[in-house]
């Protein structure tokens, strides 16, 4: 396709950020409330889009970009068009139980079943500050859970058992070493 | 969070790539599957579809992807061939966003550690989404790729049936339907299909085959109604007829030759409970599952290990009244429940298998009482190991009589040659299968 020679350029000024990886301690901070949902919070979620479409990834907490802010995306849709956004989210009500394995982009490689609430209720802010209410299940609700731990500096395998938990850290410190 | 759609894929693509490196496809989602935690229904019926999907079309996806790669890949990177694979079904195939499938499909690089190949996969995909006319177009004048069948089984096809090789080649392609054979000692079918029916799963009746139903859609059979309790069976129509076909009755000594995983075997003893029947398998392995099939359906037989072509190592000396010979052989009648078959199977094995199949049934015939009479069955469609290896057993053997098989099943759908019956796959449903009947004449032994 050709690209059109005139009319307005528009500059896209989103940045892809690094996710940290387990077991980076600052994936254990306890991330700080949004206080005001201005343009740099915007700005931070639309990178944390960004950051999360091309990892690939169905959802990302600000956390795992080092920003210890309590910033939440995700995108479950098979399109990739789906982006909800969650500032200063809260789970204020749960119930049931169901499986998943569970990836994290913070832990490449590592897949593993976790136990997480089947039906969950957030109240969270959207990109402009507006109070919403949601009710989540099935995989949205794994991710939203998956997601909000982040913010309380937890991550998915902290779910599994210690031997699980020391193979773990093994099997990401080999691969680091490779990688370097 | 990680996508389970992208790991989805990745996981069809290993399935893919270890079928293609000489697994069976139930092996290779199996031994996914039991690593995979049980709660994950959804993904797992995806990954299924996927795989099967990727290996029924094998024939077509491997040139239309060496098409639309402008090199091929290195041998290492057979699990990304495998996926590009994947990806050209869901775009050929499958009802899904078709972005979104290569998008997901591009992420799967990602999930099998091969990030670097995020711009391949993603270019050769696009192309094909670009050019999805143009393959569809290419696939339809080329009756190879339309076909899905490697050249020499269309050849030996074009051979056999020169009227409609084409229809028998593309009934391979088609999805087989779940026929289920219900136990007569336990419940009658039309109770059966009501109980089916009272938890939800349609079912109908197969006219001609008095123990089998087809269920409307498939379902995992570990749910339906009566399945654990051994009313139910998996198994083919064409399948079932073995037991009818073999003409038992009670107390008569029946030999089931090569039985693992025991179906026929347990077919015959459903319907006549107080046969003495020998269970025969030469895969020590193979033997549990005859075992636990025949636990679950509450039926009683001998199961012993050995080889049907040396009796010499396992056989009493009692000769048998009956014996089935469900042999060994290229399996193309149940391509469309196996299709990895067309991937395994080389020419050179019909041959190995026609050798084998002639040597089992000379090394049967003299174990066989007077007067008693010996079933032959294939799931091939084959003259090689069906109409040419009978004649040539009834050449070596007077003895041997050929037996008319009356059955309505037969008469409807299958295409008699003079000596036994071809059921092809499709027909009324079933699979292909290859029934011959021979009687042993005379009073003395053998």
């Amino acid at each position: 396709m050709e690209i059109p020679r005139s009319g307005p350029i528009y500059i896209c000024i989103m940045a892809l950020r690094t996710i940290l990886h387990y077991p980076d301690p600052r994936l254990r901070q306890v991330a700080k409330p949004v206080p005001v949902v201005d343009d740099t919070v915007r700005q931070l979620v639309d990178d944390m889009a960004e950051t999360m479409y091309a990892a690939p990834g169905i959802g990302l907490a600000a956390i795992q970009i080092d920003i210890p802010m309590r910033v939440v995306v995700i995108d479950i849709s098979e399109t990739r068009d789906q982006l909800q956004i969650f500032i200063n989210p809260e789970i204020t009500r749960q119930d049931g139980k169901q499986v998943f394995e569970e990836g994290c982009l913070s832990v490449p490689g590592i897949y593993d079943e976790v136990e997480r609430a089947r039906h969950v209720r957030v109240k969270a802010l959207d990109r402009h500050g507006v109070p919403f209410e949601i009710e989540a299940d099935g995989l949205f609700a794994t991710c939203i859970q998956h997601e909000i731990d982040h913010l309380n500096g937890k991550v998915f395998v902290d779910h599994l058992s210690r031997l699980k938990q020391s193979r773990i850290r093994k099997k990401i410190e080999k691969q680091e070493r490779l990688a370097m | 969070m990680t996508s389970p759609a992208a790991r989805a894929r990745a996981h069809a693509a290993q399935v893919v790539d270890r079928v293609r490196a000489g697994r069976t496809l139930d092996d290779a989602l199996d031994e996914l599957f039991g690593h995979l935690p049980a709660g994950l229904s959804e993904e797992r019926s995806l990954i299924q579809e996927m795989a099967y999907g990727a290996i029924r079309w094998h024939f077509q996806l491997a040139p239309l992807t060496r098409h639309l790669l402008d090199k091929p890949l290195a041998a290492k990177d057979s699990d990304l061939d495998s996926l590009l694979h994947v990806g050209l079904y869901q775009l050929l195939y499958m009802r899904v966003v078709p972005h979104a499938a290569v998008n997901e499909t591009v992420s799967a690089t990602v999930v099998l550690n091969k990030d670097w190949a995020r711009g391949l996969v993603n270019a050769v995909l696009r192309r094909a989404l670009r050019e999805l006319e143009m393959l569809r177009e290419r696939i339809t004048s080329d009756e190879t790729l339309a076909l899905a069948t490697p050249d020499w089984l269309l050849a030996r096809l074009q051979a056999a049936y020169p009227e409609d090789w084409r229809r028998v080649a593309m009934a391979a392609n088609a999805r087989a339907p779940l026929t289920l054979r219900v136990h007569a000692g336990r419940i009658e079918r039309a109770a059966a299909i009501e109980k089916l029916a009272a938890g939800g799963y349609a079912a109908h009746p197969v006219e001609t085959v008095d123990s089998a139903i087809t269920l409307a859609t498939p379902a995992p059979v570990d749910a339906l109604p009566g399945f654990r309790d051994g009313e139910l069976s998996v198994q083919d129509a064409a399948a079932q007829l073995a037991a009818p076909l073999l003409d038992v009755r009670n107390g008569q000594r029946v030999l089931d030759a090569c039985a693992a995983p025991g179906g026929k075997a347990a077919h015959l003893l459903e319907r006549t409970p107080a046969l003495q029947l020998v269970a025969l398998d030469v895969d020590r392995s193979r033997l549990a599952r005859i075992r636990e099939n025949f636990t679950r359906l509450g039926v009683h037989g001998d199961i012993v290990h050995g080889d049907a072509a040396t009796p010499a190592d396992w056989w009493d000396g009692q000769p048998f009244d009956r014996i089935l010979l469900d042999a060994p052989c290229s399996a193309t009648g149940v391509i469309r429940r196996h299709p990895d078959i067309r991937l395994h199977r080389q020419p050179g094995d019909l041959e190995r298998l026609a050798a084998t199949q002639a040597r089992l049934l000379d090394s049967l015939w003299p174990i066989l009482a007077p007067g008693g009479k010996l079933v032959y069955v294939t799931c091939s469609i084959l003259p090689e190991e069906n109409r040419q290896g009978v004649a040539a057993f009834a050449a070596r053997q007077p003895q041997a009589r050929p037996l008319p098989l009356p059955h309505p099943a037969l008469a409807q759908h299958a295409r008699a040659d003079g000596l036994g019956y071809q059921i092809l796959p499709g027909t009324a449903d079933m699979d292909g299968f290859y029934y011959a009947g021979f009687e042993k004449s005379g009073t003395g032994p053998a």
